[in-house]
Protein backbone atom coordinates (compact mmCIF):
# COMPACT_ATOMS: atom_id res chain seq x y z
CA UNK A 1 0.00 0.00 0.00
CA UNK A 2 2.55 2.53 1.35
CA UNK A 3 5.06 1.52 -1.53
CA UNK A 4 1.81 1.77 -4.23
CA UNK A 5 1.15 5.29 -2.75
CA UNK A 6 4.92 6.10 -3.09
CA UNK A 7 6.28 5.27 -6.85
CA UNK A 8 9.98 5.17 -6.81
CA UNK A 9 10.43 7.26 -9.56
CA UNK A 10 8.47 10.56 -7.51
CA UNK A 11 10.39 10.05 -4.09
CA UNK A 12 13.93 10.08 -5.99
CA UNK A 13 12.81 13.12 -7.89
CA UNK A 14 11.86 15.08 -4.59
CA UNK A 15 14.87 14.23 -3.07
CA UNK A 16 17.22 15.05 -6.04
CA UNK A 17 15.25 18.45 -5.39
CA UNK A 18 16.06 18.82 -2.41
CA UNK A 19 19.41 17.89 -3.13
CA UNK A 20 19.95 20.85 -5.89
CA UNK A 21 18.26 23.30 -3.40
CA UNK A 22 21.05 22.34 -0.64
CA UNK A 23 23.69 22.10 -3.54
CA UNK A 24 22.33 26.19 -4.48
CA UNK A 25 23.17 27.27 -0.88
CA UNK A 26 26.52 26.78 -1.30
CA UNK A 27 26.74 30.13 -3.72
CA UNK A 28 26.34 31.65 -0.34
CA UNK A 29 27.92 29.31 2.26
CA UNK A 30 31.31 29.23 0.24
CA UNK A 31 33.40 32.68 -0.58
CA UNK A 32 33.30 31.83 -4.80
CA UNK A 33 33.70 34.10 -7.93
CA UNK A 34 30.05 36.05 -9.38
CA UNK A 35 30.93 34.28 -12.12
CA UNK A 36 30.86 30.78 -10.23
CA UNK A 37 28.29 31.18 -8.36
CA UNK A 38 26.07 32.43 -11.21
CA UNK A 39 26.97 29.02 -12.62
CA UNK A 40 26.08 27.06 -9.76
CA UNK A 41 22.53 28.65 -9.81
CA UNK A 42 21.80 28.11 -13.44
CA UNK A 43 22.69 24.37 -13.33
CA UNK A 44 20.66 23.48 -10.41
CA UNK A 45 17.57 25.87 -11.41
CA UNK A 46 17.17 24.69 -14.61
CA UNK A 47 17.62 20.95 -13.12
CA UNK A 48 15.15 21.63 -10.44
CA UNK A 49 12.31 23.02 -13.80
CA UNK A 50 13.57 20.16 -15.86
CA UNK A 51 12.75 17.83 -12.45
CA UNK A 52 9.17 19.00 -12.42
CA UNK A 53 8.30 19.77 -15.87
CA UNK A 54 9.38 16.28 -16.70
CA UNK A 55 8.47 14.33 -14.22
CA UNK A 56 5.61 15.67 -11.52
CA UNK A 57 3.41 17.58 -14.72
CA UNK A 58 4.33 14.66 -16.93
CA UNK A 59 4.95 16.85 -20.06
CA UNK A 60 5.69 13.78 -22.76
CA UNK A 61 2.45 11.34 -21.76
CA UNK A 62 -0.04 12.79 -24.29
CA UNK A 63 -0.03 12.51 -27.88
CA UNK A 64 -0.45 16.41 -27.68
CA UNK A 65 3.57 16.33 -26.18
CA UNK A 66 4.99 18.05 -29.29
CA UNK A 67 2.61 20.60 -29.12
CA UNK A 68 3.25 21.46 -25.66
CA UNK A 69 6.58 21.61 -25.71
CA UNK A 70 7.17 23.56 -28.81
CA UNK A 71 4.65 25.81 -27.03
CA UNK A 72 6.66 26.14 -23.36
CA UNK A 73 10.07 25.85 -25.52
CA UNK A 74 8.88 29.70 -26.99
CA UNK A 75 7.74 30.49 -24.23
CA UNK A 76 11.00 30.06 -22.09
CA UNK A 77 12.84 31.76 -25.64
CA UNK A 78 10.51 34.70 -25.25
CA UNK A 79 11.42 34.77 -21.67
CA UNK A 80 14.91 34.97 -22.01
CA UNK A 81 14.75 37.12 -24.79
CA UNK A 82 13.00 39.50 -22.93
CA UNK A 83 15.47 39.21 -19.41
CA UNK A 84 18.59 38.53 -21.76
CA UNK A 85 17.63 41.64 -24.19
CA UNK A 86 17.04 44.18 -21.30
CA UNK A 87 20.12 43.35 -19.55
CA UNK A 88 21.92 43.93 -22.66
CA UNK A 89 20.42 47.19 -23.40
CA UNK A 90 20.03 48.78 -19.67
CA UNK A 91 22.68 47.46 -17.65
CA UNK A 92 25.44 45.43 -19.80
CA UNK A 93 25.41 48.22 -22.59
CA UNK A 94 25.77 52.03 -22.92
CA UNK A 95 26.20 52.29 -19.51
CA UNK A 96 29.76 51.44 -19.61
CA UNK A 97 30.59 54.41 -21.67
CA UNK B 1 -18.92 12.29 -24.57
CA UNK B 2 -16.83 9.29 -25.62
CA UNK B 3 -14.69 8.12 -22.88
CA UNK B 4 -11.98 6.04 -23.73
CA UNK B 5 -11.30 3.71 -20.84
CA UNK B 6 -7.41 3.31 -21.92
CA UNK B 7 -6.16 6.54 -20.98
CA UNK B 8 -6.66 7.99 -17.59
CA UNK B 9 -9.92 9.80 -16.66
CA UNK B 10 -8.34 13.45 -16.36
CA UNK B 11 -7.41 12.53 -20.52
CA UNK B 12 -10.19 10.23 -21.23
CA UNK B 13 -12.68 12.27 -23.62
CA UNK B 14 -11.75 15.00 -26.56
CA UNK B 15 -12.41 17.82 -24.21
CA UNK B 16 -10.51 16.86 -21.23
CA UNK B 17 -7.31 16.24 -23.70
CA UNK B 18 -8.15 19.77 -24.86
CA UNK B 19 -8.48 21.05 -21.89
CA UNK B 20 -5.28 20.08 -20.76
CA UNK B 21 -3.41 21.32 -24.04
CA UNK B 22 -5.29 24.71 -23.16
CA UNK B 23 -3.78 25.21 -19.64
CA UNK B 24 -0.13 24.58 -20.44
CA UNK B 25 -0.65 27.22 -23.45
CA UNK B 26 -1.36 29.46 -20.53
CA UNK B 27 1.41 28.57 -18.72
CA UNK B 28 3.07 29.70 -21.04
CA UNK B 29 2.05 33.43 -21.01
CA UNK B 30 2.52 32.73 -17.66
CA UNK B 31 6.69 32.37 -18.26
CA UNK B 32 5.91 35.40 -20.17
CA UNK B 33 4.38 36.85 -17.24
CA UNK B 34 7.06 36.19 -15.08
CA UNK B 35 9.78 36.69 -17.08
CA UNK B 36 8.80 40.46 -17.19
CA UNK B 37 8.84 40.80 -14.00
CA UNK B 38 12.21 38.77 -13.27
CA UNK B 39 13.29 41.10 -15.97
CA UNK B 40 11.85 44.88 -13.91
CA UNK B 41 13.68 43.14 -10.67
CA UNK B 42 16.99 42.39 -12.88
CA UNK B 43 17.27 45.58 -14.26
CA UNK B 44 16.44 47.74 -10.81
CA UNK B 45 18.04 45.26 -8.04
CA UNK B 46 20.61 48.07 -7.61
CA UNK B 47 18.48 51.06 -7.37
CA UNK B 48 18.61 51.14 -3.63
CA UNK B 49 18.29 54.76 -2.95
CA UNK B 50 17.78 55.09 0.37
CA UNK B 51 16.48 52.02 1.52
CA UNK B 52 17.66 48.88 1.85
CA UNK B 53 19.96 46.62 -0.36
CA UNK B 54 19.77 42.67 -0.42
CA UNK B 55 22.27 41.84 1.11
CA UNK B 56 20.53 43.95 4.62
CA UNK B 57 17.25 42.83 3.88
CA UNK B 58 17.19 38.97 3.01
CA UNK B 59 16.91 36.61 5.56
CA UNK B 60 18.46 32.73 4.63
CA UNK B 61 15.80 31.27 7.10
CA UNK B 62 12.51 31.98 6.11
CA UNK B 63 13.40 32.05 2.05
CA UNK B 64 14.94 28.05 3.15
CA UNK B 65 11.18 27.45 5.33
CA UNK B 66 9.23 28.45 2.29
CA UNK B 67 11.69 26.67 -0.26
CA UNK B 68 11.07 23.46 1.56
CA UNK B 69 7.09 23.64 2.23
CA UNK B 70 6.97 24.54 -1.49
CA UNK B 71 8.62 21.67 -3.16
CA UNK B 72 7.10 19.04 -0.84
CA UNK B 73 3.80 20.50 -1.75
CA UNK B 74 5.19 19.78 -5.09
CA UNK B 75 5.78 16.51 -4.46
CA UNK B 76 2.52 15.78 -2.31
CA UNK B 77 0.84 16.70 -5.33
CA UNK B 78 2.60 14.49 -7.29
CA UNK B 79 1.28 11.82 -5.49
CA UNK B 80 -2.23 13.10 -5.15
CA UNK B 81 -2.45 12.40 -8.99
CA UNK B 82 -0.89 9.16 -8.81
CA UNK B 83 -3.21 7.77 -6.17
CA UNK B 84 -5.95 9.63 -8.26
CA UNK B 85 -4.51 7.32 -11.36
CA UNK B 86 -4.85 4.12 -9.11
CA UNK B 87 -8.72 5.44 -8.28
CA UNK B 88 -7.65 6.01 -4.60
CA UNK B 89 -9.73 8.68 -3.98
CA UNK B 90 -9.36 9.23 -0.34
CA UNK B 91 -5.22 8.67 -0.72
CA UNK B 92 -5.48 11.41 -3.45
CA UNK B 93 -7.63 13.78 -1.10
CA UNK B 94 -5.16 13.73 1.71
CA UNK B 95 -2.30 13.97 -0.74
CA UNK B 96 -4.28 17.49 -1.80
CA UNK B 97 -5.32 18.51 1.65
CA UNK B 98 -1.48 18.12 2.71
CA UNK B 99 -0.78 20.19 -0.46
CA UNK B 100 -2.92 23.01 0.51
CA UNK B 101 -1.78 22.97 4.30
CA UNK B 102 1.89 23.27 3.16
CA UNK B 103 0.99 25.85 0.79
CA UNK B 104 -0.84 28.02 3.60
CA UNK B 105 2.51 27.21 5.82
CA UNK B 106 4.33 28.66 2.69
CA UNK B 107 1.81 31.77 2.15
CA UNK B 108 2.29 32.48 6.07
CA UNK B 109 5.61 32.46 5.92
CA UNK B 110 5.66 35.44 3.22
CA UNK B 111 3.50 37.44 4.82
CA UNK B 112 5.83 36.98 7.88
CA UNK B 113 8.19 37.69 5.56
CA UNK B 114 6.83 40.96 4.33
CA UNK B 115 6.12 42.08 7.72
CA UNK B 116 9.51 42.04 8.77
CA UNK B 117 10.41 43.85 5.37
CA UNK B 118 7.90 46.64 6.19
CA UNK B 119 9.08 47.14 9.93
CA UNK B 120 12.80 47.30 8.14
CA UNK B 121 11.46 50.35 6.20
CA UNK B 122 11.25 48.10 2.97
CA UNK B 123 7.80 48.89 1.39
CA UNK B 124 6.51 48.95 -2.00
CA UNK B 125 7.53 52.78 -2.42
CA UNK B 126 10.83 53.31 -1.01
CA UNK B 127 12.94 52.05 -3.93
CA UNK B 128 13.47 50.56 -7.51
CA UNK B 129 14.57 47.70 -5.38
CA UNK B 130 11.82 46.99 -3.45
CA UNK B 131 8.95 48.02 -5.54
CA UNK B 132 10.53 45.44 -8.24
CA UNK B 133 10.93 43.06 -5.64
CA UNK B 134 7.98 43.35 -3.81
CA UNK B 135 5.96 43.42 -7.02
CA UNK B 136 8.03 39.93 -8.35
CA UNK B 137 7.36 38.23 -5.06
CA UNK B 138 3.15 39.18 -4.56
CA UNK B 139 2.66 38.26 -7.48
CA UNK B 140 3.92 34.65 -7.27
CA UNK B 141 2.03 34.84 -3.91
CA UNK B 142 -1.39 35.97 -5.19
CA UNK B 143 -1.15 33.16 -7.28
CA UNK B 144 -0.13 30.78 -4.51
CA UNK B 145 -3.20 32.24 -2.62
CA UNK B 146 -5.73 31.80 -5.57
CA UNK B 147 -3.88 27.84 -5.82
CA UNK B 148 -5.29 27.59 -2.08
CA UNK B 149 -9.05 28.38 -2.78
CA UNK B 150 -8.69 26.82 -6.03
CA UNK B 151 -7.55 23.75 -4.66
CA UNK B 152 -10.11 23.87 -2.12
CA UNK B 153 -13.09 24.47 -4.65
CA UNK B 154 -11.65 21.04 -6.44
CA UNK B 155 -11.22 19.26 -3.29
CA UNK B 156 -15.25 20.00 -2.27
CA UNK B 157 -15.80 18.78 -5.70
CA UNK B 158 -14.27 15.67 -5.27
CA UNK B 159 -15.56 14.99 -1.96
CA UNK B 160 -19.07 15.48 -3.44
CA UNK B 161 -18.71 13.81 -6.97
CA UNK B 162 -16.45 11.08 -6.78
CA UNK B 163 -13.77 11.26 -9.36
CA UNK B 164 -15.21 11.36 -12.84
CA UNK B 165 -13.73 12.55 -15.88
CA UNK B 166 -14.86 16.10 -14.89
CA UNK B 167 -12.91 15.66 -11.29
CA UNK B 168 -10.27 14.22 -12.52
CA UNK B 169 -9.60 16.76 -15.33
CA UNK B 170 -9.65 19.83 -13.16
CA UNK B 171 -7.77 18.03 -10.42
CA UNK B 172 -5.24 17.13 -12.93
CA UNK B 173 -4.94 20.91 -14.22
CA UNK B 174 -4.82 22.01 -10.88
CA UNK B 175 -1.71 19.99 -10.20
CA UNK B 176 0.21 21.48 -13.59
CA UNK B 177 -0.81 24.85 -11.93
CA UNK B 178 0.72 23.99 -8.76
CA UNK B 179 4.30 22.93 -10.03
CA UNK B 180 4.26 25.76 -11.76
CA UNK B 181 4.31 27.66 -8.98
CA UNK B 182 7.33 25.68 -7.60
CA UNK B 183 8.86 26.15 -10.70
CA UNK B 184 9.02 30.10 -10.24
CA UNK B 185 9.81 29.98 -6.92
CA UNK B 186 12.60 27.54 -7.77
CA UNK B 187 13.75 30.99 -9.81
CA UNK B 188 12.79 33.38 -7.22
CA UNK B 189 14.82 31.39 -4.69
CA UNK B 190 18.10 31.16 -7.03
CA UNK B 191 18.05 34.21 -9.02
CA UNK B 192 16.57 36.41 -6.56
CA UNK B 193 17.06 35.48 -2.62
CA UNK B 194 20.64 33.33 -2.96
CA UNK B 195 21.72 35.99 -5.96
CA UNK B 196 21.46 38.81 -3.60
CA UNK B 197 23.04 37.46 -0.48
CA UNK B 198 26.15 35.92 -2.28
Amino acid sequence: MMKQLFPKQHVMGFIFSMVLSVVALAVITFDMSYKMGMAILLVTAIAQALVQLLLFMHIGESEDKGTLYTNIIYAVFVGVVTILGTLFTMIWGYQIY
Amino acid sequence: MKIDESLPLEYSTEENRLKILGFWIFLGAEIALFSTLFTVYFTLQNGVGNGPSAEELFKITPVMIETVLLLTSSFTIGLGIHAMRLGMKKAMMTFFVITLALGLGFLGTEIYEFLEYIHEGATIQTSGFTSSLLTLLGTHGAHVTFGLFWGTAILIQVAKRGLTPETANKSFIFSLYWHFLDVVWIFIFSFVYLKGMM
